[in-house]
């Protein structure tokens, strides 16, 4: 983010002559007053409901509940946490998982990018790896699930001519009681999104082109290639990397649906357990539930905290390592062991593919037959005959908040262009605030929140929590092309006459038609793929694709949820084919000046 | 409008009533047993005395037939429309073995003839507490018998600090031993029963049970389970309940609320739910006051290979007093829930 600041700043003084005088008095009317006024409400919008559920989670965590007829302040709920059998396996399995995921996705996004630093081959990774990033939580749980059960592909493949397994053998994937299941499916989802964030700063023109030369030069000094871009290229390209890996630790170290389909259940994870509190029976569990998720709340400060003192320990030990001038540590093996990882990976997710296709088609399908004894259509008829209310309140709920989260990013944005001041460094970190905090802390005191002021409309409570989550997203994918757009043509049209709100509609969006179309798709894909939030805001009275598909990962039928996984799939998709079809068609100019 | 649990329904009233909601709430009609009942009762979340005024309520015989006024054991007081009932029945995969076991005792031989092809369903899921309640009462018939005292009539009464660990030891003896030869172990669970019904067509399991016998053969025709399965009643017993609609206290629309109740009670729609392709749940109607008109939508002609065979259910077990759930359920966490 300060990276593109930085950008800005010099690009203001290069044009600076141009500007002054012409776009600084801007005339005042309606369009610029809510303009200016946007960065205000983007604030209030994320601080309110995310600080605001924190509160109210705080209350009945120390056993003040209006409902319960409970208004003394106790410790009983912690005192009830601490006695709940496993506790301390739960909170180590959140950890591990959280931890060793993240890790594992951000090892390997560095050793793609090394070994494939200026190669061909980094583009064709991220093409075979992009679409992985909107595929939802659940639908690649579900499939990742299918590959390694003991009934899954890879038993197949091997029985029961090499293993003379008839039946399923006496597996320990997935649920295993040590979350391998659960990190295999979190590393696996967030590598993509790490490696595209890296390739998102690297995309940036000035950034880009300086690394490209420090890495350049420092081959031609001989340093071989991996080595060149952890002495050259990491140390400027990790601090673009810190915020979306703490959103991915904070994410990996709370998240619900992994867990839920791939994870034990003697104990679960905390943030399971605290979720399944919060849903019991027993009302008064809620006390222990609310004191849970403000443990979630300090388990995930925390890890983040510890990244961040790793970070700092691994910057001072390596320091020196980084002058050393030594040209290379093992590179050619530690190429191959990259590929090889790379191919494994690539593989692992085609198969898990592979297998959801295949049983969302299949017919009678016994272990261990590696294909299914019939292909039938039956499951997809009749998910699609219970499907219509799910697939509309999905779109409908999609829309309505991507659409929100775009208007209001391109009002701060042009906020930014019009006061010539970039966001405060407070307010980006604002924005990552929904992806910070962990969801399951804040989302059952927000919706305290909302059942205090309107209850009725469980659609509308559903939308404004999804925004939360939205609008970072595409906050961010839009920021950079904004901040980039060349201001030329803004000041031509203002030196015409034309006010702010002219050149802000016929000059900007037109230009900005396609990124705009890919944060749509983007902002989609988010809104689709959430089920805690869809869950808890719609109180199980909206129901989506993703709910649905949650629902059904643990249920009876293989076949069902790989139909849901599959639309769950398919839907983004659309939108992102729609994204990068529709401006070949219009503003085809604006395209092309955008890049 | 879907619940994963209808917990969710529970907490959702009581948040609003916490919000001082009391005459718009958002949930009309709850379809509700056990535990969810006795909790919403406990905290007067539910309407009271309009299921007995309702017409189609004669027909279940409620003069003669206390299944349909007592949840568990807890009397109804009209707060609950009776709508299905259910009773604990057995399905096999018989490419996998040929004689599954019939009664309890030949269940635990069973399983140490076959390590991990068994499993039930995780405490608190209903059907895991309905297999331990089953095993509990067996349990007591079979040792009761050995030791002269009835220790089973417990059951009928609430759990209290005196009685619950003496009713509750033989069933952790069981257990003790049981779980060893369970699917992984017993150090994992099945999260639900329709878990444990795909882990039969992954051939992981061979024996399971389920609460709605109809839904094995539904699951064949929708090729979720194998052609293999076969369907049967355990002889020593099978544990059955009946279950219930409610409506909240504070619902919107109580008048239509209890006219779908009614229609749910009405024969057409019974013999409908009780049609295996619909859904196949036994209805709460005693027959003889229906009509022959009525009577005939009743009759099924061609049962499923894999249906369980009509009048195999030889005896019913009642469910024990609610209370026992929480009993189970805690002594279970403690004992099991933590794999070592």
């Amino acid at each position: 983010m300060s990276k593109n600041t930085n950008n800005k700043t010099t690009k203001e003084k290069v044009h600076s002559a141009t500007i002054t005088g012409i776009t600084a008095p801007y005339k005042t009317d309606l369009f610029t007053r809510i303009v200016s006024l946007s960065p205000t409400f983007l604030l209030l919008l994320l601080i309110l409901p995310v600080l605001g559920g924190l509160v109210c989670v705080l209350l009945p965590a120390f056993s003040w509940v209006t409902a319960l007829e409970q208004t003394t302040v106790s410790l009983q709920g912690f005192h009830d946490l601490w006695q709940t059998p496993g506790l301390t396996q739960m909170v180590a399995l959140s950890i591990a998982t959280g931890l060793l995921s993240t890790l594992l996705a951000f090892v390997m996004t560095l050793m793609i990018l090394a070994a494939f630093f200026n190669s061909v081959w980094l583009n064709r990774i991220e093409h075979l790896l992009s679409p992985i990033l909107v595929i939802p939580h659940a639908a690649a749980a579900i499939a990742v699930g299918f590959l390694i059960a003991p009934s899954g592909m890879f038993s197949r493949l091997i029985s029961p001519w090499l293993s003379g397994w008839e039946l399923a053998p006496d597996g320990m994937f997935p649920h295993d009681p040590y979350g391998i299941s659960i990190i295999l499916g979190l590393t696996l989802k967030e590598l993509p999104f790490l490696l595209l964030m890296a390739l998102g700063a690297l995309a940036q023109p000035e950034l880009g082109k300086k690394l490209r030369q420090q890495y350049k030069v420092a081959l031609n000094l001989g340093y071989y290639p991996i080595t060149a871009f952890f002495k050259a290229v990491l140390p400027v390209l990790y601090p673009f990397l810190r915020l979306p890996i703490l959103a991915v630790l904070a994410y990996a170290s709370a998240s619900v649906e992994m867990p839920l389909i791939l994870g034990p259940n003697t104990p679960p994870t905390l943030a399971v357990t605290i979720m399944q509190w919060f849903n019991d029976v027993d009302l008064n569990l809620r006390i222990k539930a609310s004191a849970g998720a403000l443990l979630q709340l300090a388990l995930t400060g925390s890890l983040i905290a510890l990244w961040l003192g790793s970070e700092r320990a691994i910057k001072t030990c390596f320091n020196g390592t980084l002058l050393n001038g030594k040209r290379h540590y093992a590179d050619a093996l530690w190429q191959k062991i990259t590929a090889a990882l790379t191919t494994v990976v690539i593989g692992f997710i085609l198969l898990a593919l592979i297998g959801l296709l295949m049983w969302s088609v299949a017919g009678f399908w016994r272990f261990p037959a590696v294909l299914p004894e019939q292909l039938v259509l039956l499951h997809f008829q009749s998910a699609f005959t219970q499907m219509s209310t799910p697939l509309f309140n999905t779109i409908t709920i999609g829309i309505v908040s991507t659409v929100f989260a775009i208007v209001l990013t391109l009002l701060c944005l042009e906020a930014e262009q019009l006061s010539q001041k970039p966001l405060s460094t407070f307010t980006s970190l604002i924005i990552y605030l929904p992806l910070l905090v962990p969801s399951i802390a804040f989302l059952f005191g927000l919706v305290w929140l909302q059942q205090l002021v309107n209850n009725q409309t469980a659609f509308f409570n559903v939308a404004f929590t999804h925004l939360l989550f939205v609008l970072p997203y595409v906050f961010l994918s839009l920021a950079s092309s904004y901040r980039r757009l060349d201001p030329h043509f803004a000041h031509v049209a203002a030196s015409l006459g034309a006010t702010p709100a002219k050149v802000f509609l016929q000059v900007k969006l037109p230009q900005l038609f396609a990124p705009i179309l890919i944060a749509i798709a983007l902002g989609l894909a988010i809104s689709f793929g959430q089920y805690l939030p869809t869950l808890l805001a719609g109180g199980g009275r909206i129901a989506t694709i993703t709910t649905e598909a949650v629902t059904l990962a643990n249920g009876a039928s293989r076949r069902t949820s790989a139909v849901y996984a599959i639309i769950q799939m398919a839907l983004p998709l659309v939108g992102f084919i729609l994204a990068w079809v529709l401006p070949k068609y219009f503003f085809k100019s604006g395209k092309n000046s955008s890049r | 409008m879907k619940l994963s649990d209808t917990s969710e329904a529970v907490s959702r009233v009581l948040a609003e009533k916490s919000a001082n909601n009391n005459d718009k709430g958002s949930v009309d009609l709850i379809w509700i047993n056990g535990a969810n009942f006795a909790t919403m009762s406990e905290n007067s979340l539910l309407l009271k005395q309009w299921a007995n005024k309702l017409p189609n309520f004669a027909l279940t015989d409620p003069e003669n037939n206390p299944a349909v006024n007592f949840d568990f054991g807890v009397p109804t007081n009209g707060m609950e429309a009776p709508w299905g009932q259910a009773a604990l029945t057995f399905y096999y995969d018989s490419l996998s073995t040929d004689k599954p076991p019939t009664t309890l005792n030949e269940l635990v031989n069973w399983t140490a003839q076959n390590p991990g092809r068994f499993s039930y369903p995780k405490p608190p899921d209903f059907l895991g507490m309905s297999f331990l309640k089953y095993a509990l009462v067996m349990l007591h018939e079979n040792q009761d018998a050995k030791i002269g005292k009835n220790i089973k009539a417990q059951l009928n009464l609430p759990a209290t600090e005196q009685n619950t660990d003496m009713v509750l030891a033989p069933l952790w003896a069981f257990l003790d031993d049981l779980h060893p030869t369970l699917w992984r172990k017993g150090e994992q669970f099945v999260q639900t029963g329709a878990h444990m019904r795909r882990l039969v067509d992954d051939t992981e399991l061979s024996l399971a049970f389920t609460f709605s016998a109809p839904e094995v053969p539904a699951a064949v025709q929708r090729y979720d389970l194998p052609e293999s399965i076969r369907s049967y009643a355990m002889s020593d017993g099978s544990l059955s309940n009946t279950h219930f609609v409610a409506i909240p206290y504070n619902a919107s629309h109580p008048q239509a609320a209890q006219l779908v109740a009614n229609f749910l009670m009405s024969p057409e729609a019974q013999a409908k739910k009780q049609t295996p392709d619909i859904w196949g749940d036994k209805t709460v109607l005693v027959l003889s006051t229906l009509n022959p008109e009525q009577q005939a939508l009743f009759k099924d002609n061609k049962p499923h290979p894999s249906a369980l065979p009509f009048d195999s259910i030889k005896r019913t077990v009642n469910e024990p007093h609610p209370s026992w759930v929480d009993a189970i359920m805690q002594g279970w966490q403690t004992r099991y829930g933590v794999s070592p």
